[in-house]
């Protein structure tokens, strides 16, 4: 898994994405891999995680081995258009014209496929006579819309007309389904309704767009858990104890509720994705109990990811927790 | 003011912020609060992911607003004086309606059919939350509902959601329309070639590079829906007067957690641009600080060097269980960090906001909320008494 070149990280807004990504990335040039991490928003969070100040329209070196760019669609679309019309008079002519500004709009989806269009250039680039990169990891957008660009090659090859952009949607859709290039990760809660979208996004994935599936990793899994009758115990003497060690006794069982409880439903939801999903790789990462997320967290992320990106495709439910024999 | 006394007095209240943090759910348990209350309530979700659904005990939705009957309710001991129905709204489904509606019915067919429809309804930006508008303005106007409930889609594309109206009604810039609607672009080629040299070169430039070749449908879209668009530009305005209105407030949802958060400051101050104010904020997902609960004054922050006599006070309680009492000692104290970093980053977030607006806190249950009796027991939260 580690080997391949084009990692998609895909999540629904909120279940730590972006982390993932910026973990994925950092833990790649850690390997010595040349590592490009995009982002599909102009205006996102990734840069920053990962050491960089602003959006960086262009590949931008962040560390050892490690760039970041920002994608905003209008501008690979007008990219684009300069590498297929390289004069530049007529590039001018074309952008200030208020066809092209209406075009532009009319034409739903360019967008997104010059964006994808864009990440496969990365994927495909030489310097040197080598690639470029020796992997890129790429932080979609929330779920949906992160389908929809995925799918806009495929979608475009068979709308479009003949044409430039049909040959090229062509090509980049075969680099998104080959399996020996690409991966897509899905990030989740081991809560029900994200998993259950997460299930859905996965069936979506392997089926109707025939992309190759990587890791479904699970992010801020509680495992702890406190038997009932021993807290119930805490609680009592709480009830005994005079003021201030009773109100910390109460807390203290509040709490190991509370961890037991999170714990419960996360292995209850784990165990359905085990279970629906058969040939994929279960990557547990740890909930982190931090006052504020930083570069500390975003290592203990990565640390945690590597070992189970080595994993064989084929391999079943790999477990990260420590001791977790269920 | 409190939560309750703002949802009473408006009749549209939109939840709006970043995905994942439980707006959904939120939205829900309003709408069932305002049913509970005696309210004829619609709650009307645009988030694709069929969430509302199932926290509604739906299995699904359709484009139609359906009522979850009174016995579903009953069933789960939640007694409602007024009624609960929800919307969710099918992108495409949406679209469909707005044509079936208001194109001409002669060019119903011909639009349906059309590729580049097809193209625009699937995947036009804002065109989704457009609709969500639109349905919200046909539900405030049919007048049979006293509360209309809104979940928004996630941050960015809730300001997708308010500039939807805007954008669209730029796009469909009459102007650019009757370019469009030329009869040369129908003609083909040659006319255009006679007519403008320039626009003939850089269309077919564009038409190569990027295989769209489809400028005669364009054309052809657009004359089939230019009755359809000729009052759009009022109800874009109607629309607008509608979210800024006095009937409506914007609750914002969040949890604590620092990215998030930053979300929700800029959700705000661009809420602020476009002149929807907030009128409440929502921290879902919360952990309370121990410490916090004490008397004024005696704030004591517990932190790791507590360690010691903490696990001793619950070995105490708990004789022979050593190492339980140490791990109940650390989890005990890995929620204390948890807990003071939000509460540091909600009041910091606090301070930019004014006194009128509630804020209430919901605190992370250890459970999943997607059953209606969930729901419900949400309510003691946001709306206790300020």
């Amino acid at each position: 898994m580690i080997q391949r070149k084009l990692h998609f990280v895909l999540g629904k807004g909120g279940v730590g994405k972006t982390t993932m990504a910026a973990a994925m990335a950092t833990l790649f040039a850690r390997r010595g891999r040349r590592t490009l991490a995009i982002e599909m928003d102009a205006a996102g969070r990734l840069p920053g995680m990962l050491g960089s100040s602003g959006a960086a329209p262009t590949p931008k070196a962040v560390g050892p081995n490690l760039s970041v760019l920002s994608l905003d669609g209008r501008t690979a679309l007008e990219e684009y258009l300069g590498l297929v019309i390289p004069v530049k008079r007529v590039l001018t002519t074309i952008f200030s014209s208020r066809v092209y500004q209406y075009f532009v709009a009319a034409a739903p989806g360019l967008k997104e496929l010059m964006t994808v269009g864009k990440i496969w250039y990365e994927a495909t680039r030489e310097e040197d006579g080598r690639p470029r990169w020796d992997a890129i990891v790429v932080d979609a957008p929330a779920t949906g819309h992160g389908l929809q660009y995925l799918s806009m090659p495929q979608v475009a090859h068979d709308t479009f007309g003949a044409g430039l952009v049909q040959r090229e949607a062509g090509r980049v859709a075969a680099l998104l389904r080959d399996p020996a290039v690409t991966a897509v990760h899905l990030v989740t809660l081991g809560e029900d309704m994200p998993v259950t979208e997460t299930l859905e996004t996965h069936a979506k994935l392997t089926g109707e767009l025939k992309l190759p599936a990587g890791r479904v990793i699970v992010n801020r899994v509680h495992a702890r858990r406190f038997a009932p009758e021993l807290v119930a115990r805490v609680r009592e003497s709480a009830a005994s104890a005079p003021g201030k060690q009773g109100e910390l006794l109460e807390a203290v069982a509040d709490r190991a509720t509370e961890e037991s409880g999170w714990a419960e439903i996360n292995a209850e939801q784990l165990e359905r994705l085990r279970n629906a999903l058969t040939t994929d790789a279960l990557v547990e990462v740890p909930f982190l109990y931090a006052e504020e997320f930083g570069s500390h967290e975003l290592d203990q992320i990565a640390r945690t990811l590597e070992p189970t990106l080595e994993v064989r495709t084929s391999g079943t439910g790999r477990r990260v927790r420590r001791g977790a024999t269920e | 003011m409190n939560l309750a006394e703002l949802v009473a007095k408006h009749r549209i209240v939109i939840s709006a912020g970043s995905g994942g943090v439980g707006k959904t759910t939120v939205a829900a348990s309003v709408a069932l609060w305002g049913a509970i209350q005696g309210r004829r309530t619609v709650v009307i979700t645009i988030d694709p992911a069929r969430r509302l659904a199932s926290s509604m005990g739906l299995d699904a939705l359709g484009s139609e607003v359906s009522e979850i009957p009174a016995s579903l309710l009953a069933g789960q001991g939640i007694e409602a004086r007024g009624t609960l129905a929800a919307l969710m709204l099918d992108q495409k489904g949406a679209w469909d309606a707005l044509v079936e509606r208001h194109a001409p019915a002669d060019a119903r067919e011909r639009i349906l059919k059309n590729r580049f429809y097809q193209h625009l309804s699937q995947a036009f930006a804002g065109s989704h939350e457009y609709m969500a508008i639109e349905q919200l303005c046909l539900l405030a106007e049919s007048g049979e509902w006293d509360l209309i409930v809104v979940d928004t889609p996630p941050t960015r594309h809730a300001l997708d959601f308010l500039e939807a109206p805007r954008r669209l009604d730029d796009f469909l810039d009459r102007s650019v329309i009757r370019w469009f609607v030329k009869p040369y672009f129908s003609a083909g080629w040659a006319a255009l070639q006679a007519v403008n040299r320039t626009a003939s070169f850089i269309l077919r430039r564009l038409e190569q590079a990027t295989g769209v070749g489809a400028l005669a449908e364009i054309s052809d879209f657009f004359s089939s829906m230019s009755g359809l668009f000729e009052n759009f530009h009022t109800r874009v305005a109607r629309a607008y007067e509608v979210l800024r209105g006095p009937e409506t407030a914007f609750v914002l949802v969040t949890s604590p957690e620092e990215q998030v958060l930053g979300d929700a400051e800029y959700l705000c101050s661009k809420m602020e641009e476009l002149a929807m104010p907030l009128k409440g904020v929502v921290f879902n997902r919360v952990h309370r600080e121990m410490a916090r609960k004490t008397r004024r004054g005696s704030v004591h922050e517990v932190d790791a060097g507590d360690f010691v006599q903490i696990a001793g006070a619950i070995g105490r309680a708990l004789t022979g269980e050593p190492r339980v009492a140490r791990e109940l000692a650390q989890n005990f104290l890995d929620y204390e960090v948890l807990a003071r970093g939000e509460q540091l980053r909600m009041e910091q977030f606090q301070v930019g906001l004014t006194d009128e607006v509630p804020v209430v806190r919901v605190p992370n249950f250890p459970r999943d909320v997607h059953d209606l009796q969930a729901l419900a027991r949400m309510h003691a939260h946001l709306f206790a008494a300020a």
